[in-house]
C-alpha cells in the first residue's frame, strides 16, 4: 500500500524499479496495465499512468502499442549503473558523516568491511 | 401518451388495498346482514375512507416522488407533467373501484334480499345509477388528491407556516367540490363552517369539479416549480 | 461534463452557505471534495445537481446552466444520505423507478451490485439496516452511469469491508465507463488515493484545489530548535505548530525549492511530509482564512 510520505506516483515508480533491480521483473517481461495496477492497489488510474510514463521517460519501461507496457531489456543494468553512480553520495558519504558524529573511528569501519568481504 | 411508472405503481398498490378493503367490508356486511341488522348500503359508509387514501396519495406524490424525480435528474416540470397524467388517470381509477364496489354490493344485496338504501344526499338517488355514482366519486377524488398535493407541497417547502395556510385552502377546495355537486360536504367537523350553498345544476357540478381539480394542481405547481430539495428528511 | 462555477453564492435566509465559490473542474476525473461539517460541501453539490437554485453567481455544467435544464440534469447524479432515490418501497421498487428515469441505467449491473452487497430486493428500504440503505444509494449512483456522478458522504453508513467493495466497484466502473466523479468525504486517509484532484472547501469558500500529489507536496513539517524553525519559516504560510521543550515543529503550506531545502538542512532542521488528513485539519482550522 502507499502512504502519504511522498507522491504516490513516485512510490509506484520506486516499487517497480525495485522489482526490476531484484530481478522479480525481467527484461522484456510485460507489466500490469495502468488500469490493472490502479485496480489492484486501489489508486487513481491517472496516478498509475503518471508513474508508468515517468518510467518510460527514464527508459525503464517501453510501450508496445495495442499490447501493453514492458520492462526494457537493459532496465536492470541501467538502474544498477545509476545506483552505482549515486552510491557514494547517497550511501557512503552519509555513513562516514554518521560515524564521525557518533565517534566511530573510520579504521573500525574499514575492518568491518574487510570482514564482510570474505562472506 | 406515456404512462408513467408513478401511475402504474400507485395503481397497483391501490388495487391491492382495494382488494383487501373490499374483502373486509363484504365480510362485515354479510355479518351484519346475517344478524338481521342490515338496513342500508354498507358501501355508502365504507366509501368515506378511500378519500383519505386519495389525500394521502396526493401528499406522497410530493413528499416521496417529487424528490425522487429531481434526484434522478428530472426537472420539476417533467415531474409536474407525469404527476398531472397520474392524477388525471388515478382519480377515475379510484372512482371506478368504488363504483364497482357499489355494483358488486347491489348483486350481493339482491341475492340476499337486503335493502341497499342510501342515508344521505348524493348526485345519485339509487346506488344502481352507476354513471352518477362514478361521477360523484370522480369529482370527490379529483378534489382530495390535489388538496393532498397542495398540503404536501406547502409543508415540504414552508413547514408549519405552509400547513397553516394549505390545510384551510385544501379544505376550501374540497368543500367547493361538494357545493358544486349540491351535496353535504364530507369533511372533518372543524371545517364544516366553511361550507356554502351553490345551485346543484349539472353545469355547475362539472365546472366546479373541474375548476377545483385544476386550481388545486395549479396552486401546487406554483409551490413546486422552483422548490429546493430538503437537506434533511422531516 | 466540465464544471464551471463563478462567484457562486448560496444563501438560506440569513445563512450564507456558499460565499463566492469560483472553481473549474475538468471532465473525466475523480475529485475529492473535503470540508468540515457546515463548510458548504452539501450546498455546492446540491447546486451542481440542480437540487436548489443558487442565489448569485454562475453555474455551468457542460457549458450550460443547470437548474431545470433537462438536457444537463439528466446527465447528473447526486447520491446523499437523505436517500431521495432509495426511500421508495422495496429495493425492487427503487430499481423500477430508476430504470424509467435514468437514461443510462444498467439494471443488470444494479442487480449484480445488490447481490454483492447482500441486499434482498424484496425488503423495504426504510426497514433495511443503515449499511444496506447506504449501499442502495451507492448502487443507484453507480448503475445510473451519469456522466457527472457525485456522492455526498453517502457511503458513511457502510462498514469497512463494504466501503472497500464500493471503492473497488467505483474504480472498476470508472475505468470501464469514464465519467466525472466527485466524492465528498470525511474518511480522507481511506479514500485519498482514489482522487486525481482534491478541492478543500471551508466556510463556503475554496481553500485549496490541487492535484492530489501536488497538494501533499505543499505540506511540509519543519522540526528543530525553536529559534531556527521560526527564522526559517518567517514569511511562509504557517498552518500551525507544536512545541516540546526547546524543539518546535511547524507545519508550512507551500512548495519548498532545493535552495530552501538545503538551507533547512544547514540549519539542522528536519523536513517531513504532512499526511493529507492533517493538511486538511490545518487548512480548515477555525482561525484559518481562505487563500
Amino acid at each position: 500500500m502507499f502512504d502519504d510520505r511522498s507522491p504516490i506516483y513516485r512510490q509506484i515508480a520506486e516499487r517497480i524499479k525495485a522489482e526490476v533491480m531484484s530481478g522479480a521483473l525481467k527484461g522484456d517481461e510485460q507489466v500490469m496495465s495502468t488500469n490493472q495496477y490502479a485496480a489492484h492497489y486501489r489508486i487513481n488510474p491517472a496516478t498509475a499512468a503518471k508513474a508508468f510514463q515517468q518510467l518510460v521517460d527514464e527508459g525503464v519501461l517501453y510501450k508496445k502499442r495495442g499490447i501493453g507496457m514492458f520492462v526494457s531489456p537493459d532496465a536492470r543494468e541501467r538502474l544498477r549503473a545509476k545506483r552505482r553512480e549515486s552510491f557514494f553520495a547517497d550511501v557512503v558519504d552519509p555513513m562516514v558523516a554518521e560515524a564521525k558524529a557518533t565517534g566511530i573511528p573510520l579504521r573500525d569501519i574499514i575492518r568491518r568491511i574487510e570482514e564482510l568481504e570474505g562472506t | 401518451m406515456r404512462i408513467p411508472r408513478l401511475l402504474i405503481a400507485n395503481g397497483m398498490f391501490a388495487l391491492l388495498l382495494w382488494a383487501g378493503f373490499y374483502a373486509l367490508v363484504t365480510v362485515l356486511t354479510i355479518g351484519f346482514g346475517l344478524a338481521g341488522r342490515l338496513t342500508h348500503s354498507g358501501w355508502e359508509v365504507a366509501a368515506q375512507l378511500p378519500r383519505w387514501y386519495a389525500l394521502f396519495v396526493g401528499v406522497a406524490l410530493i413528499r416521496e416522488f417529487m424528490p425522487m424525480y429531481i434526484a434522478h435528474g428530472r426537472t420539476r416540470r417533467r415531474f409536474a407533467v407525469d404527476g398531472l397524467i397520474t392524477v388525471t388517470l388515478f382519480a377515475p381509477f379510484l372512482a371506478a373501484l368504488v363504483t364497482l364496489s357499489y355494483l358488486l354490493e347491489s348483486v350481493l344485496y339482491g341475492l340476499a334480499g337486503w335493502p341497499q338504501a342510501l342515508t344521505r344526499l348524493h348526485l345519485f338517488t339509487e346506488p344502481t345509477q352507476l354513471p352518477l355514482v362514478f361521477a360523484e366519486y370522480l369529482i370527490e377524488f379529483a378534489a382530495w388528491i390535489p388538496a393532498g398535493a397542495l398540503m404536501g407541497a406547502a409543508f415540504y417547502r414552508f413547514r408549519g407556516n405552509g400547513l397553516v395556510v394549505a390545510i384551510p385552502a385544501g379544505a376550501l377546495l374540497i368543500i367547493t367540490s361538494y357545493a358544486a355537486m349540491g351535496v353535504q360536504p364530507q369533511v372533518p367537523f372543524l371545517f364544516t363552517w366553511l361550507s356554502f350553498d351553490a345551485p346543484g345544476t349539472p353545469l355547475v357540478t362539472v365546472t366546479g369539479g373541474l375548476g377545483v381539480f385544476l386550481a388545486g394542481l395549479l396552486l401546487t405547481w406554483a409551490i413546486i416549480r422552483d422548490i429546493p430539495l430538503r437537506n434533511h428528511v422531516a | 461534463m466540465r464544471i464551471e462555477v463563478e462567484d457562486l453564492v448560496l444563501r438560506y435566509g440569513d445563512v450564507t452557505a456558499l460565499d463566492g465559490i469560483t472553481l473549474t473542474l475538468e471532465e473525466g476525473k475523480i475529485y475529492g471534495l473535503l470540508g468540515r461539517n457546515g463548510s458548504g460541501k452539501t450546498s455546492l453539490l446540491s447546486v451542481l445537481a440542480a437540487f436548489r437554485r443558487h442565489t448569485a453567481g454562475r453555474v455551468r455544467v457542460d457549458g450550460r446552466p443547470v437548474f431545470e435544464n433537462p438536457q444537463v440534469t439528466s446527465r447528473i447524479s447526486l447520491i446523499r444520505d437523505v436517500g431521495e432515490t432509495v426511500d421508495i418501497g422495496t429495493g425492487e421498487d427503487v430499481l423500477y423507478f430508476a430504470e424509467e428515469l435514468r437514461p443510462n441505467w444498467d439494471g443488470d449491473y444494479a442487480r449484480a451490485l445488490m447481490d454483492m452487497f447482500q441486499i434482498n430486493p424484496k425488503q423495504t428500504v426504510k426497514n433495511m439496516s443503515k449499511g444496506q440503505r447506504s449501499a442502495m444509494g451507492i448502487i443507484v449512483g453507480l448503475a445510473s452511469r451519469a456522466p457527472l456522478t457525485m456522492f455526498d458522504e453517502s457511503y458513511l453508513g457502510l462498514d469497512a469491508p463494504a466501503r472497500q467493495l464500493f471503492y473497488d466497484q467505483l474504480l472498476a466502473d470508472y475505468m470501464a465507463h469514464p465519467r466525472t466523479i466527485i466524492m465528498s468525504t470525511h474518511l480522507i486517509e481511506e479514500v485519498s488515493a482514489l482522487f486525481e484532484e482534491v478541492v478543500i472547501i471551508h466556510r463556503g469558500r475554496v481553500v485549496a484545489h490541487e492535484e492530489r500529489d501536488a497538494l501533499l507536496a505543499k505540506g511540509v513539517s519543519v522540526t528543530g530548535p525553536a529559534a531556527q524553525v521560526d527564522s526559517f519559516t518567517a514569511g511562509m504560510r504557517v498552518l500551525g505548530s507544536r512545541s516540546l521543550g526547546p524543539t518546535k515543529s511547524a507545519m508550512v503550506y507551500g512548495e519548498l525549492d532545493d535552495a530552501q531545502r538545503r538551507k533547512a538542512a544547514d540549519a539542522g532542521l528536519e523536513l517531513g511530509p504532512i499526511a493529507m488528513q492533517d493538511l486538511f485539519i490545518h487548512l480548515t482550522a477555525e482561525d484559518g482564512a481562505a487563500v
